[in-house]
């Protein structure tokens, strides 16, 4: 009877989802792969080692989903990377690819890890809780009554195979297979070239994915709500009076210099930060200003620093929790952080009218 | 009847001459900036975190590598507001330090490399946008921005080491200069 062990496995480079911590079961003992045409992948050995589980070649040979611990495939983004996550089946995919293809909803961080190489798969801690448990009752739940019996028979299958020890009839031609795919894959130049390209393709295709949901969930309705507001502030007639207000602050340097100073005041520029949402209107604004000429361009440069001196301030607790620092690193910190921004807003504005030297001068 | 129809013209105005600005923004922002952004994760993913990890190790040594170069490559590979996290490598006293740095560059490289901070991109799109309604090339702002901005970013790094000593003292609290060694 072989003894399963807690793995974990984490993303790779350019991956998601993760940490998922997986751990076999009598019930659930196989790691299935479904991956490059039936070539094992390079990490399939290490799975096998430290968890314990039989791996099975989901292209040669098929097997009862209630006894898969956890499964492997090497998806590009369409159908297959759902399709395990939808079933609650612990899934890697060894391509870097988020949540995509039309099975999307279902690609969740605690049950799909994708970009995964050997390097990200470790023994678990003992205090973490592996998710097989979870999974299988959601099993139950999803596939109901009449699978239920079917399963319950085939338990009884996989039961006789892990008694009968080291010999397991059933997945023998499973087991020759991989090795078999192992030998040959190694020689067979044509394969790797083939993953290779595949990997290639799918991180770009991932790249592009990301790139329009990031267009989509941020850019997008940021430019909506700033160009409503513009669109109110120029033909309310507001527009003019607001700029005739800002005019003397954005429209030279000593006003920019001032708005930079008042800006970065401490405790004021931390109100003044979440999302940059007061730069990016104030950025706007003074874009659309520039156009209708009443700013010179070469006042762009002073005005990028001008309106950001503040630039992050809100965040330095979070940040500094991103660099893990102790609770009095940021207590410490916090203070530091915005008395150096308030300390170096006019050396900043100052550089960048030194760099502003000759810039769009031709056109004034 | 005149009053209302100029009423419900110039309230309707409104929402056209916004809607003139957001084609404005679509067509000219956004095909460039997927393009970009396309190529820039594809790269840092095939580049991978743990090459940006390795550098982050050997630059925590002196100011110049500390707020200057690997903030720069932090933003780059990682983006906002990953980059912050390569802090970790960092003694406790300098981490308030690389954060001024390191989240100021992920400001002033937005220009050339929009995929460091897409959500906060309208600073400089929105500036940019009006030099390019006049005509005018936007690379030389952009540039500009990031080549002041690498200046600038270290100096707010360097500045506030003594900022931190400062408030230690005032908050009678002593960070540890060393990096500690389970790291």
């Amino acid at each position: 009877m072989a003894e399963y062990r807690a793995i974990r496995i984490e993303k790779g480079s350019g991956g998601f989802g993760g940490p998922l911590v997986v751990k076999g079961t009598e019930e659930k003992n196989k790691v299935m792969y479904i991956t490059g045409g039936g070539v094992a992948p390079e990490f399939l050995d290490k799975i096998v080692e430290l968890a314990g589980l039989e791996p099975v070649n989901g292209f040669k040979t098929s097997c009862p989903e209630n006894e898969i611990a956890l499964v492997i495939i090497d998806c590009g983004g369409t159908l297959r990377c759902g399709l395990y996550p939808k079933k609650r089946i612990p899934t890697i995919n060894i391509n870097p690819v988020g949540k995509a293809g039309p099975l999307a909803q279902f690609i969740k961080e605690d049950i799909y890890v994708s970009g995964v190489t050997a390097a990200n798969i470790s023994l678990a801690d003992a205090s973490e809780a592996p998710i097989g448990g979870d999974s299988a009752d959601q099993d139950g739940a999803a596939s109901g009554a009449s699978t239920a019996a079917a399963a319950a028979s085939d338990n009884g299958a996989s039961d006789r195979t892990s008694e009968s020890g080291e010999k397991k009839g059933k997945y023998e031609s499973g087991k020759k297979i991989s090795e078999q795919m192992a030998e040959s894959g190694n020689a067979n130049l044509m394969t790797k070239i083939g993953l290779g390209a595949g990997k290639v393709i799918a991180t770009f295709n991932q790249a592009a994915r990301d790139a329009i949901q990031t267009c989509i969930t941020t850019l997008l309705p940021f430019m909506a709500f700033v160009s409503m507001l513009i669109g109110i502030i120029n033909g309310s007639g507001f527009g003019e009076a607001f700029s005739n207000l800002l005019h003397p602050l954005l429209g030279n340097t000593v006003g920019l210099l001032i708005l930079g100073i008042i800006c970065s005041i401490p405790g004021l520029s931390a109100l003044l930060g979440p999302g940059a949402v007061i730069s990016q209107i104030l950025g706007g604004i003074f874009g659309a200003e520039i156009a209708s000429g009443n700013i010179s361009p070469s006042m762009s440069l002073i005005g990028l620093f001008a309106l950001n001196c503040h630039a992050a301030c809100d965040f330095i607790p979070v940040g500094l929790g991103l660099a893990e620092a102790e609770t009095e690193t940021v207590e410490v910190g916090v203070v530091s952080v915005m008395y150096s921004r308030f300390i170096t807003s006019w050396v900043r504005i100052l550089l960048a009218v030194v760099g502003s030297i000759g810039l769009y001068t031709a056109a004034v | 009847m005149d009053f209302i129809v100029k009423l419900a013209a110039g309230f309707m105005n409104l929402f056209t001459l916004g809607g003139q600005q957001f084609m404005n923004w679509v067509t000219g922002i956004i095909p460039t900036i997927l393009m970009l952004l396309v190529l820039m994760n594809a790269i840092i993913a095939l580049i991978g975190d743990q090459r940006v990890e390795k550098i982050a190790k050997v630059c925590t040594s002196n100011p110049i590598l500390r707020y200057a170069v690997l903030p720069f490559i932090s933003a780059f590979m990682l983006g906002n507001p990953m980059a912050l996290s390569m802090g970790k490598f960092m003694p406790e006293f300098y981490k308030p330090s690389y954060y001024a740095s390191a989240s100021y560059h992920c400001h002033t490289n937005s220009g050339i490399f929009p995929h460091i901070n897409p959500a906060e991109i309208l600073i400089f799109l929105g500036i940019a946008n009006g030099i390019s309604q006049l005509g005018l090339d936007t690379t030389q702002l952009a540039i500009r921005y990031m080549l002041v901005g690498i200046i600038a970013n270290f100096i707010s790094g360097y500045v506030t080491d003594f900022t931190t000593r400062f408030v230690e003292r005032q908050q009678g609290i002593k960070l540890s200069r060393e990096l500690k060694a389970h790291i």
